[in-house]
């Protein structure tokens, strides 16, 4: 179902839907765009192309308790997490949302993922893509599901996408703020903002065949001299939507067998990460890490799910100190040859 | 059960990792409950010698008369963990390692006036001189991984200390990378466990966790370099926490550029 909105009246809306639950929104300070938790629609800056961290940091934090143990048991740590609604998720971010959901909520359904999962709202916003953005590439620049609602920004007013039950009980609140008029210029907008947006892409990436280069390029060298630059620093796969890999530890207090255990991100960039039992490490070579990295990206997924893993948000080259991304390491697979 | 004898030793450094285990506050009087201190002359004043189950040392090894005494703590110990970055690389301190040149900087420092406590060499690590079982780095250490591990360690488990470098945690806290942005942050290169204090208030991180597992020098010194940073400010402050985790690895990165050049 898709809906119209007054653009003036978002505001209205979103202080209604805080009745469900706590709102959060992109937010600025200098440089940092985070998702934060807002009082209204006027803190958010939804101009900003991406925040640091995906929203995955809400389903799954980098460091939470999962439950405490003592001699008796354990009881799960879960009835803590507050309702939220994430309002101005991009299409790139609610693909990476639908990825996280066939790692966590398919075959072996995480309880932790899914109570999160369960009580946060996807709230959907259009955006502007910048020289990082490269969802065109990836089929994720527009986005049919995975939503509770979308809103479309075409200028004059909003055009809702309502993508769950959840999603039209949040509408249901303030009814009288909606509409399906829908007429023929909104028809022509909608279909203009659709070319708009794919023409605003500057990034020349080209993605169709890796998988194939990737085969090819399996003992490249390429990889050795990618694996020089590399600090091993991690960051890529801390900031990628896709990446959800984790390590368990428990904490104990002094004196008792008392405790909690933990979770933890992890990344397969990390020497320690592919150590086994007896001290062997299967990718003791960064080379073989980064190579383990970007093939899951764009070679092994596709061949599981027939989807590339990278869902073109940029993120990956906006922060790496060395400029290895899906960009680089893709034009250097084909190239045969590491740029700069 | 009778519980673990442990003792708490210093050796060249500031004592601000003895100064973080007293500051242990609620939680020191668990400790002192859950363990037999035999020696902890910081903390108390009837300090013996003894078997113990596990010694903490802190403090890089700088004079002969410091090498003997750690000697026999080893002697004496079932486990002995490094608590510092002085103890765990050599600290500051030890940021010469692998250049030579000791007595000249001995002799800029003392002149010719004699010392007759015990005679001196450059600082180094811990485990320089005998086997240590386990590093909680740190200038100072941190409480909650020094408790996580010491709850560990007391009670005959396998603590886990965080093996990858600081930008990890920085990312946990969500910040900018100031790296990328140009500044010189030595995150890359240095362990985790203080929860990347520095760069969440935008500040690069100087190295005092000492290295991580699996650091990638010359890397980070090519990245610096494409910079514009000067080649003795980056082996400077590279050196300057990675004591004897980078000494080597700086050595040999300066003897390529110099065949190179
Ligand atoms: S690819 Fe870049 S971001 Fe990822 S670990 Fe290597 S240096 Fe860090
Ligand atoms: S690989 Fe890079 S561009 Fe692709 S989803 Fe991950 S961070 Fe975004
Ligand atoms: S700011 Fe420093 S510690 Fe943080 S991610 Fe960048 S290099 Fe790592
Ligand atoms: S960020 Fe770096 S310099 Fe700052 S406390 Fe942590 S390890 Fe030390």
């Amino acid at each position: 179902m898709i809906l119209k909105m007054k653009k003036e009246d978002l505001s209205a809306f979103l202080e209604s839907a805080k009745e469900w639950g706590e709102l959060w929104g992109p937010t600025r300070k200098g440089d940092k765009v985070a998702f934060e938790k807002v009082d209204a629609l006027s803190q958010m800056d939804l101009k900003a192309t991406r925040t640091i961290i995906p929203p995955k940091k809400f389903l799954y934090p980098p460091r939470f308790t999962m439950f405490d143990f003592d001699d008796g048991g354990y009881v799960e740590r879960t009835g803590e997490v507050p309702n939220r609604i994430l309002f101005g998720i991009h299409p790139c971010d609610t693909h990476g949302i639908q990825t996280m959901d066939k790692m966590f909520l398919e075959e072996y359904k995480d309880p932790y993922y899914a109570e999160r999962r369960e009580k946060t709202l996807l709230l959907g916003h259009s955006c502007i893509p910048d020289e990082k953005c490269m969802c065109s590439a990836t089929d994720t620049e527009f986005i049919a599901e995975g939503f509770d609602l979308f809103f479309t920004d075409l200028k004059m007013f909003y055009l809702v996408w309502v993508g769950s039950s959840r999603g039209h009980d949040l509408v249901q609140m303030r009814p009288e703020l909606f509409n399906r008029d829908i007429g023929k210029d909104d028809i022509i907008n909608y279909t203009e903002y659709r070319s708009w947006k794919s023409s605003q892409f500057t990034s020349k990436v080209d993605f169709t065949g890796m998988p194939d280069i990737f085969e090819l390029g399996y003992n490249s060298p390429v990889w050795d001299e990618l694996a020089e630059k590399c600090l091993s620093c991690g960051q890529c796969t801390m900031v990628c939507p896709t990446c959800n890999c984790y390590n368990v530890v428990d904490e104990v207090e002094l004196g008792t067998i008392d405790g909690t255990r933990d979770r933890f991100w992890d990344s397969c960039m990390f020497r320690e990460y592919s150590v086994v039992a007896g001290g062997h490490n299967f990718r003791d070579r960064r080379a073989d890490r980064l190579k383990l990295w970007y093939t899951h990206k764009l070679q092994a997924y596709i061949g599981e799910f027939g989807e590339p893993a990278c869902v073109g948000c940029g993120r990956c080259v906006a922060t790496c100190p060395v400029d290895i991304n899906v960009v680089s390491v893709s034009k250097a697979l084909k190239e045969q040859e590491v740029g700069k | 059960m009778s519980s673990p004898k442990v003792g708490f030793y210093g050796f060249t450094g500031c004592a601000g990792d003895q100064l973080m285990v007293l500051n242990c506050e609620d939680r020191l009087v668990d400790l002192f409950g859950a363990t037999e201190i035999l020696s902890f002359a910081m903390a108390k004043s009837d300090n013996h010698d003894g078997e113990l189950d596990v010694a903490f040392v802190e403090g890089s090894i700088s004079t002969e008369e410091q090498l003997e005494h750690l000697k026999d703590i080893r002697k004496r110990s079932k486990m002995l963990v490094a608590i510092g970055t002085c103890a765990c690389w050599g600290g500051p301190q030890a940021m010469k390692l692998e250049e030579g040149g000791y007595e000249e900087r001995y002799k800029k420092v003392y002149g010719n006036a004699s010392i007759e406590l015990s005679k001196a060499f450059e600082a180094q690590p811990v485990d320089a001189f005998v086997k240590v079982e386990m590093k909680i780095p740190g200038c100072p250490i941190d409480k909650t991984e020094f408790l996580s591990a010491v709850t560990k360690v007391v009670a005959g488990r396998h603590p886990y200390l965080y093996k990858f470098p600081v930008c990890t945690e920085c990312k946990w806290k969500e910040n900018p990378c100031i790296l990328t942005e140009g500044k010189f942050c030595a995150g890359p290169l240095t362990k985790a466990g203080c929860g990347a204090v520095c760069p969440s208030h935008n500040i690069p991180c100087v190295g005092c966790w000492g290295p991580t597992d699996d650091l990638n020098v010359s890397a980070e010194y090519n990245l610096l370099r494409e910079k514009g940073y000067d080649v003795d400010e980056i082996v400077k402050k590279i050196k300057k926490f990675g004591g004897a985790g980078v000494a080597k690895m700086v050595k040999e990165l300066s003897a390529k550029k110099e065949a190179k050049k």
